[in-house]
């Protein structure tokens, strides 16, 4: 057995404000020198403040008790920051949740990544090198990164530092699925160097990916530890089964069992997109029947948001033509404007969709108004029950409901048009997994038991497949590889 | 000056000072409503027997160099510079708030139009463009208020301008055009609440200028016109005679500070607790 | 859309465009200047070659033969069209008339009282800083501590008094009851302080405030945090990478500012008696001479459009953002 490279022993961290609450309730763990140690947990569950405890960089206003032991370090009560801080760099270092913000903003990469004492600029760019970046990358500027370029850095940094625990804080936050793979590739690149990585994270791919240990968070406490092989093919916790069985992957096939009679939307050689010089997608055709789900997959900057808002109408084609039911919104006005209220969007961030200062209950209503149709006075509260509503959520503000109420509510307000087809953008991707699942469980019935079709546009080729019937992939076609690294950077923050 | 600039107040500061900031503020308010009524001296009655007398009884605060009463024109000069400097931000709020709503909403010529208007106000450094106005036209209170109202309002322009742009973009935006909710219902309900948000405490913060605006104008003898009380007027009547009237020359200054004080406490406590003082 | 603006951003570059945004600023200053002094003098009521020749040869001396040559020679018969392309033309070649009041040319005037402003403006921003900077600095290393508590009570005191209150008491301390600076006018290099003192401390009272909170801005900034994981020591973590990015807000900061200096010396000029452009500027506006308030205004507007081009340079060059990507 190796000896322990990083102990924590009973760690509680506990909100000084609200009495007492408890946000990390006696975590205890080891990791040994050089292997990996993955903590999942959905948001809330406390994951993340374990990683500020070691790093010393817990936010002011909480109660810290237990111990944490690095290397050959004496154990160290876990409040004492300024003991803690003591171990940076040579001992502790972090890759932070937003790699974009850890760099000077105002000076090149090369002098930031010389630690203390200044390494050699031959040894900078190997370690550049072993990240696949050119030593060309020393010149830039950190504006000049994307966000993955960045955590590229950030790895380079950790190796080239003398730190032999390297902490990743949510390293795959906001990355899609080929990413995913890049920093899983990094992580471990890191651990075969001999650094002992603890990683932060709620995404299960990581944690199947890294492999090694795992230790499940919920709620402050440790739910389930184990090898992630043994944890993730046979949990032993109930909690830790219903998050595997929310994972998309693990979901019921669709039932294709709808009648498919008319075409609701079509679209016939569409091209769309910002710049005429290089439109997003190219000659495109799709048929959306009654009652069906197309899918709208590929990376994050290939366009799905934009044939989405040129298929509803917010966005005219630079050529092609859209259908709704045999009338083009952009040559024909008057039908748009009857079928206005008939093609309707699900947007990605719920909490973005309500104004934030009228209640929720007025806000529906606001529809109800418009529409002037004459609805049974029980519609509403049905609607509600349907949706798994509280009618007590009508009375509030948008910032005093959660993220899936605030989903289902959007979603009630779009039934109240009667539409016929929803696009939905990435309408579960701020959502924990198990809302996720609920969330997405409950839009497919509502398509199914209603009749209505839905364009899904969405990153997660596993939950597409398994709720779609039919899938459009657009992949990048703009980034040729020729290009130089400048332009590269600045197109990927421009699409960011 | 009549570029409204923050001094950005810690947070731990600013409730004290937003509570400070409304007591100045009503008790001018208070004094504006009544001081007119109150059984005072006549403030234009000279008196030249008595000329820079001390504290009295019958003048609580001595006389100026005309005899006329101190107390009498100090609170008479209350209304009118408290009220013109609200009409002024008033005016200058809605003209401003108007225009950077119709910018944002408006094609780029509407929007290039309104804004190049806005940049060729705001080429003139502070009061100047006030002041040429005021100076030109021979001074008075129309001339005065035009020139604080032109200098005032681009910054309500382009901060409505930048607020109703970025809402235009939010999703509660589209989702309410794609219900068909109307252009007004959006107006109100959408874009009007944050952008009211972000013009108060400038308001606030503008009204405070305006105050010293009108009293620089009023030294420099631009503003108001004599006899009129005026509180930047008295103090530079009052100047050449600082070292016999100490008391005299006291209250209107005083009467200044205290009332630019208020508004800039109150807008400073807005400002930390609307916007956030990430500014 | 994002991607276009900042290609054609990238075109142009940023230095050209900062320079030609601010020469479109002096001429616009120049133009509405011009227009607000042409429509100035024809919307006076009677006739504007009676009131030329009046103040040419005095009124006693005034016969119908001169107000006809003067009304031929200065076309004053000719359309108002006419009139104002003449009246912008001449400015364009730098032609700014002769003084009503003086008959001495506008550019010598205005070169005698320039320097005198030149000197109070630069001493009180060079005096504003020596104050703001170690009271701004060390507020912003220790936010909610003595000093930073102390200079936010004062700033918000002085932000709320005139500049002409500021002068008013700082004469009566140090002139009148202490006697060691005299009052007002010019003749000695100590004539400056005062006035130099009331505008720097009027400047500080939002210098001071900027400053603590550029500082505290970039001490919370996580790269500061993560320098330090890096294994650099708090001070050298701010020595090599907060003072460049306080700098920014800070260098924004002193172009605004340059409004409250011009506001600052004319009303200080005209408290302290003091020979400077402000001074010559209300003097010509109670006067009513009006090559005079237009030579004046236009000068005071090149000003300010220069201070904001040496604003913008000095962030060009402290920030590569703004040099390599023209977008701010």
């Amino acid at each position: 057995m190796n000896t322990p490279h990083l102990t924590i022993d009973s760690l509680r961290i506990a909100s000084a404000k609200s009495a007492g609450q408890m946000l990390v309730d006696g975590v205890s763990l080891t990791i040994p020198k050089g292997k990996s140690l993955c903590v999942i947990g959905e948001t809330g569950s406390g994951k993340s403040l374990v990683a500020q405890a070691v790093m010393g960089l817990l936010p002011p206003g909480l109660a810290v008790s237990g111990s944490i032991q690095i290397a050959t370090g004496t154990a160290i009560n876990a409040g004492d920051v300024s003991a803690l801080r003591g171990l940076w760099s040579h001992t502790t270092s972090i890759i932070p949740q937003e790699p974009g913000a850890a760099f000077d903003p105002l000076m090149r990469i090369g002098p930031q990544l010389g630690g203390w004492p200044q390494q050699s600029q031959a040894e900078i760019s190997a370690a550049l090198a072993t990240v696949d970046l050119p030593a060309s990358a020393k010149r830039l500027y950190p504006f000049q990164l994307s966000g993955g370029m960045a955590q590229r850095v950030l790895v380079a940094h950790a190796m080239l530092s003398d730190a032999s625990l390297v902490i990743a804080d949510e390293p795959t936050k906001g990355l899609d699925g080929p990413r995913i793979a890049q920093v899983i590739a990094l992580l471990r690149h890191l651990r075969d160097s001999g650094k002992t990585v603890l990683v932060i994270t709620h995404d299960l791919n990581v944690a199947r990916g890294l492999g090694g240990e795992v230790v499940v968070m919920r709620d402050g406490l440790i739910v389930e530890r184990g090898e992630a092989d043994q944890v993730l093919r046979e949990p032993a916790h109930a909690y830790t089964r219903s998050w595997l069985a929310a994972d998309p992957g693990h979901w019921a096939a669709c039932e294709t069992c709808l009648q498919a009679d008319d075409i609701v939307l079509a679209a016939h050689h569409l091209t769309g997109g910002h710049d005429t010089a290089q439109p997003l997608f190219r000659d495109l055709h799709l048929h959306v029947h009654k009652g069906e789900v197309l899918a709208v997959v590929g990376p994050s900057g290939a366009g799905k948001t934009t044939l989405g808002n040129v298929l509803l109408g917010l966005m005219p084609p630079m050529s092609g033509e859209v259908s709704w039911a045999g009338c083009d919104p952009y040559r024909d006005p008057n039908g748009a404007r009857r079928l206005r209220r008939r093609y309707q969007k699900l947007h990605q961030d719920p909490t973005t969709v309500f104004t934030p200062h009228r209640t929720m209950g007025a806000q529906l209503g606001d529809v109800v108004d418009v529409t002037r149709q004459a609805l049974e006075p029980d519609h509403l509260p049905a609607l509600m029950d349907r949706l798994k509503l509280s009618p007590q959520l009508l009375t509030r503000r948008v910032g005093e409901v959660s993220g899936g109420e605030a989903q289902r509510l959007a979603l009630a307000r779009l039934l109240l048009m009667n539409p016929a087809l929803l696009v939905a953008d990435e309408p579960t991707s701020r959502l924990d997994p198990i809302v996720q699942q609920q969330t997405m469980m409950l839009l497919r019935g509502i398509v199914a038991e209603d009749g209505l079709s839905l364009v899904l546009i969405s990153h997660q080729r596993n939950l597409v497949t398994a709720v779609a019937d039919e899938i459009v992939e657009l992949g990048i076609q703009n980034v040729s590889s020729a290009r130089s690294m400048l332009h590269l950077a600045v197109e990927e923050s421009a699409v960011s | 000056m009549s570029a409204i600039a923050t001094l950005g107040i810690s947070n731990n500061a600013a409730p004290l000072g937003l509570r400070v900031g409304i007591a100045l503020i009503a008790v001018l308010a208070l004094l504006c409503l009544i001081g007119p009524w109150l059984p005072l001296a006549d403030p234009n009655a000279q008196d030249l027997l008595r000329t820079l007398a001390a504290p009295s009884l019958a003048h609580p605060l001595g006389t100026d160099h005309l005899g006329r009463s101190i107390l009498s024109r100090t609170v008479h000069g209350a209304p009118r510079s408290l009220g013109i400097a609200v009409i002024c931000v008033a005016i200058a709020t809605s003209v401003g708030l108007l225009l950077g709503l119709v910018a944002a909403a408006g094609n780029r010529w509407t929007d290039g139009l309104i804004m190049r208007l806005a940049d060729l106000v705001l080429a003139f450094p502070g009061l100047l463009l006030a002041l040429l106005l005021a100076g030109l036209m021979g001074g008075g209170i129309i001339p005065m208020m035009i020139g604080i109202k032109l200098t005032l309002w681009p910054q309500f322009a382009r901060m409505a301008r930048a607020t109703a742009r970025v809402t235009l973009q939010e999703a509660h935006v589209e989702a309410a055009r794609l219900a068909g909710l109307s252009q007004l219902h959006i107006l109100r309900h959408h874009l009007l609440p944050p952008v009211l948000r972000q013009t108060i405490s400038l308001a606030t913060l503008g009204v405070g200028a305006a105050i010293l605006s009108i009293s620089s104008l009023g030294f420099l003898g631009l503003g108001l016109q004599p006899p009129t009380p005026e509180w930047g007027a008295m103090i530079s009547e009052l100047l050449p005679y600082v070292a016999e009237a100490p008391v005299q020359m006291a209250a209107p200054c005083l009467m200044i500070v205290t009332s630019v004080l208020g508004f800039t406490l109150l807008g400073e406590g807005l400002t930390a607790q609307l916007v956030g003082s990430d500014t | 859309m994002q991607r276009d603006e900042i290609r054609s951003n990238m075109t142009l570059s940023p230095l050209i465009r900062i320079i030609a945004v601010r020469l479109a600023q002096a001429l616009a200053t120049a133009w509405v200047l011009a227009t607000l002094c042409f429509a100035f003098v024809h919307a006076l009521p009677g006739d504007a070659a009676l009131r030329i020749a009046a103040a040419r040869v005095g009124e006693d001396r005034l016969t119908q033969e001169i107000t006809d040559r003067i009304r031929r020679e200065e076309g004053l018969d000719r359309p108002l069209i006419v009139q104002y392309a003449h009246w912008i033309g001449r400015l364009a070649q730098g032609d700014l008339g002769n003084s009503l009041v003086t008959r001495k040319p506008v550019l010598s005037e205005l070169a005698y009282h320039a320097r005198f402003t030149l000197g109070l403006g630069l001493a009180g921003w060079l005096l504003s800083y020596l104050i703001a900077l170690p009271l701004g600095l060390s507020a912003g290393l220790r936010p909610g501590g003595a000093v930073d508590r102390t200079s936010q009570g004062v700033a918000v005191l002085l932000a709320s008094t005139p500049s002409f209150l500021i002068g008013i008491l700082l004469i009566s301390l140090f002139a009148l009851s202490l006697r060691w600076l005299p009052p007002a006018g010019y003749r000695t290099g100590w004539h400056m302080l005062l006035p130099a003192l009331t505008l720097a401390l009027g400047l500080a009272a939002y210098s001071v405030r900027v400053i603590r909170n550029a500082v505290v801005d970039v001490r919370s900034a996580f790269f500061m945090t993560f320098a330090q994981i890096r294994g650099l020591d708090p001070a050298t973590a701010f020595r090599r990478h907060g003072v460049r990015s306080a700098a920014i807000p800070i260098v924004t900061f002193m172009a605004l500012q340059m409004g409250y200096v011009i506001d600052g010396f004319v009303v200080i000029e005209t408290l302290f008696n003091y020979p400077g452009l402000g001074d010559l500027l209300i003097k010509s506006l109670l006067a009513r001479d009006v090559p005079m308030i237009m030579g004046t205004g236009i000068i005071i507007g090149l000003m300010f459009a220069l201070a904001n081009l040496l604003a913008d340079l000095a962030c060009l060059w402290l920030d590569p953002r703004q040099r390599l990507q023209g977008a701010t």
